[in-house]
């Protein structure tokens, strides 16, 4: 293609270093930006101001910057559960089943100590507390077991199954909640029974204690994939599961591996997000929209690279973005769903960049006929 | 009874098409994992149309060019870009997802116009499904152009050698599929179940492409599939037709999808898996590149 | 030629040419990519009835010259005249219409089709509404033309190699070729099959068809067959004989620029005790087909044993099912007098196995890993390497340095990422990954497959080092030459059977050749 005197050409590209990586989901993040303020343009909002009330309800009010953080907490959980299948070449969209199943998991435990019929309990909150967690762990894992051993044993297409889950999931979680399930809440508006206060999560700098469950996660997992055997197999069966058969990695365990592993973070995103945030403690009515908004994993997941130490500032971003973008509906007038429709245009824009990361765009003078 | 299997063939029908659409390019060697996005489109925006026009027909002109137009996008990432086509379609997907709640919300609600007369409860939509599986049948078995769409889904490299352009073919059947996946959509908000909420479909796009690897890219099984499907869907809906009482209503919701686990694992055994392997297009789901 | 050009053109182009006028003529044809020039101002015509071979080794720019001319990919510079007229290929679809066709060594037609569909598609005459009778009444005259038998109905996947070759053939004589461009026409052939087509061949040279065979090693062949020969090395051309002039010594001093040594040095060891048992195996195919028939053989120390074969007689079965990437149906299997016939592959890399895969990109090695990580594919598993489950990094790199150095890998470093190697590197690379674990067996699969000279006597040599420090090797190769120049024992494999076990100083090549077409039977040797 020409453009005056240059020649444009597409090159591919050998290498991307971190840097350039970096670079291009920067552009995307900032492009899919520009695509949404012609939302607030339809709306007749400037985006300028649009945006500004955004981040500063976000990041800077005192109301707003907790509810950011305990979105980037769920988001950044949501992650790791969508990195660990994704280095094994995996699909993990069954994000919102796990997370139901853990948080019915860990209010399964509640349950159990007794904690729907009196807020006294007998179990100190010191073992009820991780046993809920461990509660939604499996939770998570059972629900994410099934995808990875489908996979693992008959190859089945883990995209179908963990979206089949996702709906079987929530609809468990709703016979849970309403129509006579035991996991009832007392006002009969269809939501979950509420935790006695005495396992309320535990407060670390005014937010729950889940925060450094997920940075310290976010860590782990990074030296798993650089230092670890295992991480070298699931990375190396992500790749190429051809090559890694021929290595001697299993392609039943492997699936099967990353799976629970995912279902575990993501079920404890379902602890976090039910059990952990302030204000909420119960299953609520609306945990369906928690399943979707679970979907930013994805996102956050791509754009990271995989890279789950990338991923925490990305994910502190768009919980800072959704958060902000829910205040700002209310406020200036938006529709609601703003932050989905900023979910749907990041997604695009960043599945439209990932041909910058095969190709580069050359220029080149033309040499002058002599 | 008979409203019974009226609404599961009314039901089945938007299966139907919607798996058909993707069945065409898959056999083109196009996989498209984001049905759901590009169906929730034409539903949403046939919704919208029809609701401020007042005319179905409009609606329903709109689902198919938007179902086109989103389709063309999704064959611009992959045909042309090049890229993965399975983040391609999970864009798609959540693109749709995401814009269409948005898009969709102020009109949340029933459609509240008159409905398409239909016979005794059976949609008219039903027999242009059933139509749409003959000509699709007939078009790869006995046309040129149909030989075309296989051989690039086969071996795009042949293709290329023995004279067709890969490339436009491969858009065709895209942009084919696509207005399909969006009169399905349509036919759902428009005449199925004409309310509008975030999230309609259910994952019904998710089932279209469960029904297309299960109908083995022969569009006559598709049919049968999706019939099935679509009685499945109902029964669920309705258990106390086979066991009144047993259970919540809940979790009878969960049937359809349970189901289709079961049914892919099913496809997995030896019996299934090797015609299965015979008959999947060799090329489906990899990028062509021209030398 | 536009559009409307295209369509008023009779699909059956009928130029009247006279046995010994030029139908094809390219001059200056140039093409460089990054890095190379692939043609460097190649000229070379063809004449009416004529066979003229071009010959050169892997990365010679055969390929390229190939593509040029068929359409495939422009050239930077130069022109190719058909029939006299100059021309400018934008697609293939262009040549095709100028009456060139071409004939693929890795067969591009689509296996799930059957043979009417190959041929026709595309085809002008097939019309919208795909007319089958006619077509296939004019596809039987050709055949009886030409003299191929083919069931017009069956289904491509269900031919041999040579049927398959000869859909390609009939596909662009139904286009109305007359100028044939053949690549590797023999490479996939047995012996009886080479004659089948030698005598088709003679049938269109007699019908003034001009054909262009491209070829990268079989000289005997070139001799054989053709009238000319061009030599290209390097993207120049290097040489232009008459064939009565050449000698396959002469050939290929043009090709390599040196002396080339077809024998290699034999090496004699004493054999020592069995490595490798398998009693009565029996496999099957991704198809469901049992590829593997009742095969007992043993492979002992200080040996290698050669499988020659057609490709598709069970070979790959066979290396899969040995290196325990495949279940097996019935049979045995002892490596070093332990039964690993269940074993994975994993168990066997640990009990002494080593494998080098036949496809070196998708098996062998991972694109985007550095060599280090490549090298850790048949490493990680290894106590040495790893600590508590962290990988022992700085080892691993130390160990690819020194691959890097001892087997003279060029590259800049051990952190390159595989892609950019070229094959004769990557295959060195895994090579050194499996020989520096001094396994007792070697499995090698089509190890020299896609290299050039160089590299393939390289990785010769290497395997003849390994036998002298006593492993056993177990060769699979689609080489005749190079099965009978490197084994001990030759193993010709048909439909998933040995037709014999022959010690080498006792196999001819006519024999073996016939066995490997199915031809001969001999009753297993030692």
């Amino acid at each position: 293609m020409k453009l005056g005197s240059y020649e444009v050409k597409l090159e591919k590209k050998l290498k991307v270093t971190g840097w350039e990586a970096a670079a291009i989901s920067i552009l995307a993040i900032l492009i899919a930006l520009v695509l949404v303020s012609f939302i607030f343009l339809q709306a007749k909002v400037n985006p300028l101001i649009g945006y500004k009330e955004i981040f500063s309800f976000a990041f800077t009010n005192k109301f707003g910057l907790p509810l950011t953080i305990n979105r980037s907490i769920f988001i950044l959980l949501c992650t790791c559960a969508f990195i660990v299948p994704m280095k094994a070449g995996l699909w993990n969209i069954g994000m919102a089943g796990q997370l139901y199943a853990g948080a019915l998991g860990a209010f399964a435990v509640a349950f159990a100590v007794g904690a729907k019929e009196s807020p006294n309990l007998t179990l100190s909150p010191g073992i009820v507390i991780p046993l809920m967690m461990v509660g939604a762990m499996l939770g998570g894992a059972l629900i994410g077991a099934i995808p990875g051993f489908l996979k693992g044993s008959f190859n089945t297409n883990e995209i179908v199954v963990t979206m089949m889950l996702n709906s079987i999931t929530f609809w468990l979680v709703a016979y849970m909640i309403k129509d006579g399930g035991p996991f009832m809440g007392g006002g009969g508006e269809g939501e979950g029974y509420k935790l006695p206060e005495s396992i309320f999560a535990p407060q670390i700098f005014g937010g729950p204690f889940t925060v450094l469950i997920a940075l310290g996660l976010a860590a782990f997992l990074y030296f798993i994939f650089t230092r670890f055997k295992i991480g070298y197999q699931i990375k190396t069966f992500g790749l190429s599961p051809t090559a890694a058969r021929y290595a001697g990695i299993s392609s039943f365990k492997i699936p099967l591996l990353v799976f629970i592993i995912g279902g575990l973070i993501a079920g404890l995103a379902g602890y976090h997000n039910f059990a952990a945030v302030p204000g909420v403690y119960k299953i609520t009515q609306n945990y369906g929209n928690y399943g979707d908004l679970s979907f930013y994993g994805i996102i956050c997941g791509l754009i990271s690279q995989q890279n789950p130490l990338a991923a925490i500032p990305i994910a502190l971003l768009f919980g800072g973005l959704t958060n902000g973008g829910r205040y700002v509906q209310g406020k200036l007038k938006l529709g609601f769903g703003i932050d989905y429709a900023l979910l749907g245009v990041l997604m695009i824009t960043l599945v439209f960049f990932q041909f910058f990361y095969r190709y580069k765009i050359v220029w080149k003078k033309i040499d002058k006929e002599v | 009874m008979w409203d019974f299997f009226a609404r599961s063939l009314n039901a089945s029908t938007i299966f139907t098409i919607a798996a058909l659409g993707e069945l065409i390019e898959q056999r083109a060697g196009i996989l498209n994992v984001g049905i759901e996005g590009v169906m929730l489109f034409g539903a949403t925006l046939g919704f919208i149309v029809a609701k401020t026009t007042g005319s179905y027909l409009l609606g329903f002109l709109a689902a198919i060019t938007i179902g086109g137009l989103i389709a063309l996008l999704y064959g611009f990432f992959t045909i042309t870009l090049g890229g993965n086509q399975v983040v391609n379609g999970m864009g798609i997907w959540i693109l749709g997802f995401g814009l269409t709640a948005y898009i969709g919300y102020p009109y949340t609600g029933p459609l509240g116009m008159d409905r398409i007369t239909d016979f005794f409860g059976l949609s008219p939509f039903f027999f242009v499904g059933v139509a749409l599986i003959i000509v699709t049948w007939w078009v790869f078995s006995k046309t040129s152009l149909g030989l075309k769409m296989r051989s690039v889904g086969e071996n795009p490299s042949v293709a290329e050698v023995s004279g067709i352009n890969v490339n436009r073919t491969r858009y065709l059947s895209v942009i084919t599929s696509g207005m399909l996946m969006g009169l399905a959509g349509a036919i759902y908000s428009l005449n199925y179940n004409p309310v509008w909420s975030i999230n309609f479909l259910m994952g019904w796009g998710f089932l279209a492409l469960a029904l297309v690897f299960f109908s083995m890219w022969n569009s006559f099984i598709l049919l049968g599939g999706s019939i099935l499907f679509g009685t499945l869907w109902q029964l669920s809906l309705n258990p106390e037709l086979v066991l009144p009482g047993v259970l919540s209503r809940y979790i009878w919701r969960t049937v359809p999808f349970a189901m289709t686990i079961i049914v892919l694992v099913l496809m997995s055994t030896k019996w299934f898996s090797s015609r299965w392997g015979a008959a999947k297009p060799e090329a489906l789901g990899l990028p062509y590149e021209k030398e | 030629m536009t559009n409307q050009e295209r369509k008023r053109v009779d699909p059956l182009p009928m130029k009247e040419t006279k046995h010994g006028d030029t139908v094809l003529e390219a001059r200056g044809i140039t093409k460089r990519y990054p890095g190379v020039v692939a043609n460097d101002h190649i000229d070379f015509e063809i004449k009416a009835g004529e066979i003229h071979a071009i010959l050169g080794e892997n990365g010679a720019g055969k390929t390229t010259l190939m593509k040029i001319l068929f359409g495939l990919v422009q050239p930077d510079e130069g022109e190719i005249f058909v029939f006299g007229e100059k021309v400018n290929f934008k697609t293939p679809l262009d040549a095709i219409h100028l009456g060139i066709g071409m004939v693929h060594q890795d067969r591009k037609l689509i296996p799930a089709h059957s043979v009417l569909e190959n041929i026709i598609l595309g085809h002008p005459r097939a019309g919208n509404i795909l007319d089958l009778k006619t077509t296939a009444e004019e596809i039987t005259g050709l055949c009886d033309k030409y003299g191929f038998n083919l069931d017009l109905k069956a289904k491509v996947w269900q031919l041999s190699e040579g049927e398959k070759q000869v859909v390609e053939i009939l596909k662009a004589l139904y286009r109305g070729a007359k100028i044939l461009i053949l690549d590797e026409p023999t490479s996939a052939l047995a012996p009886p099959e080479i004659q089948k087509l030698l005598a088709s061949i003679k049938i269109m040279t007699g019908d003034d068809l001009a054909l262009v065979p491209f070829i990268t090693h079989k000289l005997p062949i070139v001799l054989t067959v053709s009238n000319r020969v061009t030599v290209l090395r390097r993207g120049k051309v290097t040489g232009r004989l008459q064939t009565k002039d050449a000698t396959e010594n002469s050939l290929a001093m043009e090709m390599v620029g040196r002396e080339v040594v077809f024998r290699l040095e034999r090496v004699e060891v004493d054999r020592g005790k069995p490595i490798l048992q398998v009693e009565n195996l029996s496999a099957i195919n991704d198809k469901g087909f049992q590829a593997l028939k009742d095969i007992s053989f043993s492979v002992h120390e200080g040996e290698i044993f050669g499988i020659a074969g057609v490709s598709g007689n069970g070979q790959q079965v066979l290396a899969e099912v040995l290196a325990g990437l495949r279940k097996v149906l019935r049979g045995k299997v002892l490596l070093e007098g332990i039964d690993v016939t269940h074993s994975s592959s994993l168990d066997k890399w640990l009990k002494g196995m080593g494998y080098i895969p036949s496809e070196r990109v998708n098996v062998g090695s991972i694109s985007d890993y550095s060599l280090v990580d490549n090298v850790l594919m048949n490493y990680y598993f290894d106590d040495e390497f790893s600590r508590w489950g962290i990988l022992d990094y700085k080892k691993i790199r130390k160990l690819t340095e020194e691959i890097i150095s001892e087997y003279g890998v060029a590259v800049p470093g051990p952190d390159t990422a595989a892609k950019s190697l070229s094959g004769g590197n990557l295959q060195k690379v895994i090579l050194a990954r499996v020989f520096t674990r001094k396994p007792r067996l070697i499995i090698a699969n089509l190890p020299t497959q896609g290299l050039d000279v160089g590299a393939t006597e390289f990785v010769q040599n290497k395997l003849l080092e390994a036998k002298k420090e006593g492993a056993g090797i177990l060769l699979i190769s689609e080489d005749l030459d190079e099965v009978l120049s490197l084994s001990d024992r030759v193993a010709p494999i048909y439909e998933g059977e040995f037709m014999g076990i022959i010690p080498v100083d006792q196999a001819s090549r006519e024999d073996i050749g016939a066995m490997m077409a199915g031809l001969k039977h001999r009753v297993a040797g030692i």
